[in-house]
């Protein structure tokens, strides 16, 4: 068990929350001058699904999948320069697949031992509690987990 | 990105007036500009976005279900538009059931991942008939909400 943590990985998905577990991220990292990843999961399953279950056409689905390989860069490279804002080093990674089970194996892999997500979504309905993948990833993790609430004191302090 | 975190009353139609494919989607369409008080070109570039990506294959998935989407960033982010119709309008379905219960789905370009994630939570949440059922059967807007929350 890492404690401090030698080896953040930050969960990014492009969500509001995710920015802010980065920024978090950062600092936590920073505190620990622990390795920092910032990863990033092409959800290639979801695009599999909606070509089965017809709503996609297959010239949909490759316009698609190079829209979310964009915004997968996109995402990490703000990462990136908000680590360098803080002079703190960071790994990008993008992967493809289903999400929790990638993010798994990442974790495994890297030998991480801190996982930080955005904010898990309230449970609103029992079809979403079944759904979420960050949710997912929370209970499957195979190292501690640090869930991160979206909260505006998050930004503030960062940017200060 | 799932259908609760986009489901809203005012962006819900029950029941829809038009029962062809075309009707419905401008219909739909409608609902969304209204809402958002697109103007009339904005409306316009929507619908032809919409119809344009129908033109590529129906987005009739079968099971009473079509779910019309296209990309447009005359949306700021993505939105959702919910239908029900009493009477089944044809919709190209693969199964030949004629639809009932419609999902516009619009999306600005630089939001593809919320997208795809809004689009397979849809496909999930109506995978069960008795769902799919209660949907058809759903008196107004507050219910179509009120089944999605339970």
């Amino acid at each position: 068990m890492g404690v401090p943590f030698k080896q953040i990985v930050v969960y990014q998905d492009g969500s509001e929350s995710s920015m802010t577990a980065i920024m978090y991220g950062i600092k936590l990292a920073k505190e620990h001058d622990a390795k920092l990843t910032a990863a990033y999961v092409v959800n290639t399953r979801a695009l599999s699904e909606l070509v089965k279950a017809g709503i996609f056409v297959t010239v949909e689905r490759d316009e698609y999948q190079r829209d979310l390989q964009l915004d997968a860069d996109r995402y990490l490279r703000h990462a990136s320069r908000l680590a360098q804002q803080k002079q703190v080093i960071i790994e990008t990674i993008k992967l493809e697949g289903t999400v929790h089970v990638v993010m798994k194996e990442l974790l495994k892999s890297s030998k991480a031992d801190l996982l930080v997500l955005g904010g898990v979504t309230d449970i609103r309905s029992r079809r979403e509690e079944l759904a979420s993948e960050t949710d997912r990833m929370l209970r499957t993790s195979p190292c501690p987990v640090l869930v991160v609430r979206d909260d505006d004191d998050i930004w503030l302090e960062f940017e200060a | 990105m799932n259908v609760l975190d986009v489901l809203d009353r005012d962006l819900v139609k029950v029941p829809l007036m038009h029962t062809d494919k075309q009707g419905v989607i401008t219909e739909l369409v409608e609902v969304m500009a209204k809402a958002k008080g697109y103007s009339s070109e904005q409306f316009q570039a929507v619908l032809n976005a919409v119809l344009d990506r129908e033109s590529l294959g129906s987005t009739g998935i079968g099971n009473g279900i079509a779910i019309p989407h296209a990309k447009s960033d005359v949306v700021e982010h993505v939105s959702l538009v919910v239908g029900i119709s009493r009477l089944p309008v044809e919709f190209d379905a693969p199964d030949g059931q004629k639809s009932r219960i419609f999902f516009l789905v619009l999306a600005p370009s630089k939001e593809a991942s919320a997208h795809v994630e809004l689009l397979a939570s849809i496909a999930r949440s109506c995978t069960s008939q008795v769902f799919r059922r209660m949907l058809e059967q759903a008196r107004d807007s507050d219910e179509v909400v009120r089944l999605f929350m339970e």
